[in-house]
């Protein structure tokens, strides 16, 4: 009975190619923990150091995907969305390498004048 | 309160009659929200030319004391920031793309109607605030790119200053919500069979530009920013004795300000490309290229700010990237000169005053852009920069190609906009006259530059053999505010007792000329559907050419075809009228006003207010954009997407770009701490706990959207509540930590990192306490009585906001506190 009113209710309106379950949704969660126990762990593990930052990034990359693709959607829905996100981030990436680089590099160069 | 929008009458009525003040003040037609900003932008443009004549005068003869110094000083900045973002932005914005580019893409209207009325009224507060510093002793002085450290509290202790922040960041708001929707709408609302390849080129170069909007201005926003936590809070981000770089500034403010430059400067290569085809009567030359020339002068101009530096000392490497990638905007920029002189050569050229100002425009540019490849040289910008020549640079752009355009822009649109024809014989004269004032007065700056005349410059001696010229472009720049003053007296009196323009008075190719002058409310009785390039062009005349040559040789327009005339087959919805857009900005202004000059009462009455108005102009339309709104016919190419969807993602894309200048910046300054206990006092175990609260309430959310897809409205308010709750979790964590930092010694004035750290940790918390706020109203609103499954997207955008957000997080923890570990050791 009360599936038959909501299907009234939406109408021929279904705007998404179906987003995933509650079940899968909370696979992510768990994901999402497991990596920041991760992250944590290796943060504190003398052993890992040298290799800390390219791991510490990799996690963060990891647990930034699975929340924009499966809790924001990106995933399931348009490409057309996942292009207006991934431009800003692109040109923000770009912009935060090139003012690094430009600083670590102005940095030293005023440490020789100096 | 929920008015639904009533169908209109269905005969077509003129967008400009009816309504009285009130219908102008609530409007959010497109067409008069852009008459709106034309008609504040005219007038600030008289200001700004008065402001210059001023200028002039005081540079009239060596040793002149006709001013004061620090009065010129005011008035150099007054006019660079009032022509730029006064002046060209909304005229180009505001007025003209607001105007044609739903007309040209044929929609009835943008995406976000009540938005765009929006951005117009924070316009006004951001312009009115900006001259209202004088009231409070002298207007801003430090010019318009306010460099660093000149406008740190020790050197500007005045309010002008703060004023000038305050205002530039309210005029960014206005400006970054109308490249949100305009995006959108060119985007998603394009008519049917109108693919990109076949949209004019005034919008490609509008789509273009609102894409740099949005990843550009988000840096001057933390420009700002920074500056008003200097000047507020006592922070010392551009400080060099608190070990901060000064040059941060100019990083922040020309990674926005020549992507600005590009902002002025594509719109104007946009109406040139309409203007040139239409009275040389032949199609543009070379579209694809001209198109792809777009993409990559706004790519291009990404990465060039650091040409405005070179005299800063960058450093080799960076100079040559910097002077190579400017270079190579001369390339497609060239593309674009030579299409338009291969699309008159061999036309049948209309010798109209839109035409003129078009080819000008041509050849003035062109003298701007040379100028500017020589001091794309770095060692050659050593001699150049801060002198006459770059004044004689920027001019030959700005006036000489964004003005020029706009100048044409007036005399081709303005029958379209209020039915009437300009006077041609007035243009003449207008257009002679600027030419020869406007080169009069900026051609010998590039002499006067060589010969070492400095830029800003409030007088100068009398030996130095820089008086006959000046003496010259004062006369010229009197010849050139002459000719500004015959064409206000063109536009009042044509508009006032001109000819009646019909729809399509210059033959034009294009579909805002297939609806009456002025445009019926609805724009189109009917959807419109598109076959090719040139849309209206090939309504008339059909492919072929053959009716083309009859109708030309027979001296005829062609009338309005047939289906274009036709009554609506369907009632039209035109978003209804609504008075919040203008409540908003009033309440933006008092809080503006009482930061400004500390009546704190007034703060408190306008941002409750402006709460409240928030709430309503979100309940006011419970259809708008909502599935039931009619997306296949108002959005061909939404792909089913709904707009507000859209228009958050693509806002979350500027985002982007602001949280990055924010931790940027933390990553250069947090190991320079002076005194402060520095990054050491940072503790992981702690954070790791909010983080997890954090990641957690993002499952909350999705469980919610989850709950409220299948209409189970009970159980998606249990969820909303533990979002918000594991939000406040979150603050409360946030709250706690900083306390904890506090009495151990580290406030935000201690150190670079103290004021980087809680900056950055600190901006991030707003806004999750936004996101808190907003889960609030939802759940509110939930009550209603008609809440159920089509509210769906309502939950959804709140979602997006929060798990992004979230993202933030994701990053802010591993880069300030995980990677602390690595050096802490
Ligand atoms: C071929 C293309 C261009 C190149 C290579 C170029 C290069 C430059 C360079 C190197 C400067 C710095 C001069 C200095 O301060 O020493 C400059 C300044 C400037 N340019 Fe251009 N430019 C180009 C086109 C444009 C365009 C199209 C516009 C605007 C429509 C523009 C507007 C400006 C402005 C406003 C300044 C002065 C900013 C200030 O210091 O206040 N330029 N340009
Ligand atoms: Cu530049």
């Amino acid at each position: 009975m009360s599936e038959i009113t909501q299907v009234i209710e939406t109408g021929p309106f279904e705007e998404h190619p179906a987003h995933p379950g509650a079940g899968a949704y909370v696979i992510v969660a768990v994901a999402l923990c497991i990596l920041t126990a991760l992250e944590v762990t290796v943060a504190y593990l003398p052993a890992l150091r040298p290799v800390m930052i390219p791991v510490l990034i990799i996690l963060a990359i990891a647990k930034f995907a699975l929340i924009a693709m499966f809790f924001m959607h990106l995933h399931y829905d348009s490409r057309l969305l996942s292009t207006f996100f991934l431009g800003g981030l692109l040109a923000a990436f770009v912009l935060f390498i090139a003012l690094l680089f430009l600083f670590v590099y102005l940095d030293r160069h005023r440490a020789i004048i100096m | 309160m929920a008015a639904q929008p009533k169908p209109l009458p269905l005969e077509p009525r003129n967008y400009l009659k009816g309504g009285g003040l009130i219908g102008w003040l609530t409007t959010v037609d497109h067409k008069r929200v852009a008459v709106l900003y034309g008609v504040t932008a005219l007038f600030l443009l008289g200001i700004g030319g008065l402001e210059a004549l001023v200028m002039r005068l005081q540079l009239w003869e060596p040793n002149n004391h006709l001013i004061s110094a620090h009065f010129y000083n005011e008035m150099f900045t007054m006019h660079g920031t009032t022509m730029i973002f006064l002046v060209l932005m909304p005229l180009e914005l505001g007025f003209f793309t607001n105007f044609v580019m739903p007309l040209q893409i044929g929609a009835r209207d943008v995406a976000f109607p009540r938005l765009n009325a929006l951005s117009f009224w924070i316009f006004l507060v951001g312009a009115v605030l900006m001259h209202l510093s004088w009231i409070w002793g002298g207007f801003p002085n430090r010019g318009w790119f306010g460099y660093a450290n000149l406008t740190e509290s020790y050197y500007s202790p005045g309010l002008n200053i703060d004023f000038w922040d305050i205002s530039l960041l309210i005029l960014g708001v206005s400006t970054l919500l109308t490249a949100i929707n305009f995006f959108v709408t060119m985007v998603m609302m394009r008519a049917k069979g109108m693919s990109y390849m076949r949209m004019t080129l005034f919008c490609w170069a509008m789509l273009v530009t609102v894409i740099l909007v949005l990843l550009a201005f988000p840096a001057l926003t933390v420009g700002l920013l920074f500056l008003l936590l200097d000047r507020f809070f006592g922070t010392h981000f551009y400080i060099a004795a608190y070990g901060a770089t000064p040059i941060l500034w100019q990083h922040l403010f020309w990674l926005f300000g020549h992507p600005e430059v590009y902002i002025l400067a594509l719109p104007s290569f946009g109406i040139i490309s309409e203007i040139v085809p239409v009275f040389s009567r032949k199609p543009l030359f070379g579209y694809p290229m001209m198109v792809y020339s777009i993409i990559l002068i706004g790519f291009l101009s990404y990465g060039v700010w650091g040409h405005h530096m070179f005299a800063t000392g960058m450093g080799p490497v960076a100079d040559s990237a910097f002077a190579i990638t400017s270079m190579l905007i001369a390339i497609p920029t060239g593309i674009k000169i030579f299409s338009w002189i291969a699309t008159v050569w061999g036309g049948s050229l209309r010798m109209k005053t839109a035409f003129y100002f078009a080819l000008a425009m041509i050849v003035e540019f062109t003298i701007g852009g040379l100028s500017g490849i020589m001091h794309a040289s770095a060692p050659v910008d050593l001699q150049q920069t801060d002198s006459y020549f770059v004044v004689a640079h920027f001019h030959y752009v700005l006036f000489g190609g964004v003005m020029f355009a706009l100048l044409g822009a007036i005399y081709y649109w303005w029958p379209k906009v209020t039915g009437k024809m300009l006077s041609e014989k007035l243009g003449k004269w207008q257009f002679w006259l600027t030419i020869i004032g406007f080169n009069g007065t900026f051609f010998p700056m590039h002499w006067l530059g060589t010969w070492g005349m400095p830029r800003r410059v409030y007088t100068y001696g009398a030996g130095l053999g820089w008086t006959g010229l000046n003496q010259f472009e004062t006369v010229c720049a009197f010849i050139l505010g002459f000719s500004f003053l015959l064409m206000y007296i063109n536009l009042v009196l044509s508009t006032a007792r001109g000819e009646d323009a019909p729809a399509d008075p210059w033959d034009g190719r294009t579909l805002e000329w297939a609806v009456s002058s002025p445009p019926p409310e609805y724009n189109f009785a009917n959807p419109v559907e598109v076959e090719g390039r040139d849309a209206y062009w090939l309504m008339k005349y059909g492919r072929g050419g053959a009716r083309e040559a009859q109708m030309f040789a027979e001296g005829k327009i062609p009338p309005v075809p047939q289906n274009m005339q036709a009554p609506p087959e369907k009632p039209i919805h035109v978003p209804t009228p609504s008075i919040f857009p203008l409540l908003i900005a009033g309440c933006l202004f008092m809080v503006a006003i009482g930061l400004l000059i500390g009546w704190w009462r007034i703060m408190e009455i306008g941002g409750g207010t402006m709460f409240i108005c928030i709430v309503g102009m979100c309940l006011e339309y419970p259809k708008w954009g909502e599935k039931s709104h009619n997306l296949d016919e108002e959005a061909p190419h939404s792909l089913g997407i709904d707009l507000r969807k859209a228009g958050l993602w693509t806002f979350l894309g500027s985002e982007c770009v602001f949280f990055a200048s924010l931790i940027a910046t933390y990553v250069v300054y947090k190991s320079r701490n002076f005194g402060g206990p520095g990054a050491s006092i940072l503790e992981i175990p702690l954070t790791s706990g909010s983080t997890f609260a954090l990641l957690m309430s993002s499952l909350m959310m999705v469980l919610a959207l989850h709950s409220i897809e299948q209409g189970r409205v009970k159980w998606m308010r249990f969820w909303l509540v533990c979002t918000m709750a594991l939000g406040c979790v979150f603050l409360g964590v946030e709250a706690f930590e900083f306390l904890g930092f506090f009495q151990k010694g580290l406030a935000m004035q201690t150190d670079l990192f103290g004021q980087c750290f809680y900056t950055l940790v600190g901006t991030h918390g707003v806004h999750v306490t936004i996101g808190v706020i907003w889960l609030g109203s939802i759940l509110a609103s939930s009550f209603r009585k008609n809440f159920g499954k089509s509210k769906a997207l309502s939950v959804e955008m709140v979602g997006l906001y929060w798990h992004f957000v979230d993202i933030v997080w994701v990053v802010i923890f591993t880069l300030v506190y995980l990677m602390q570990q690595v050096k802490g050791a």
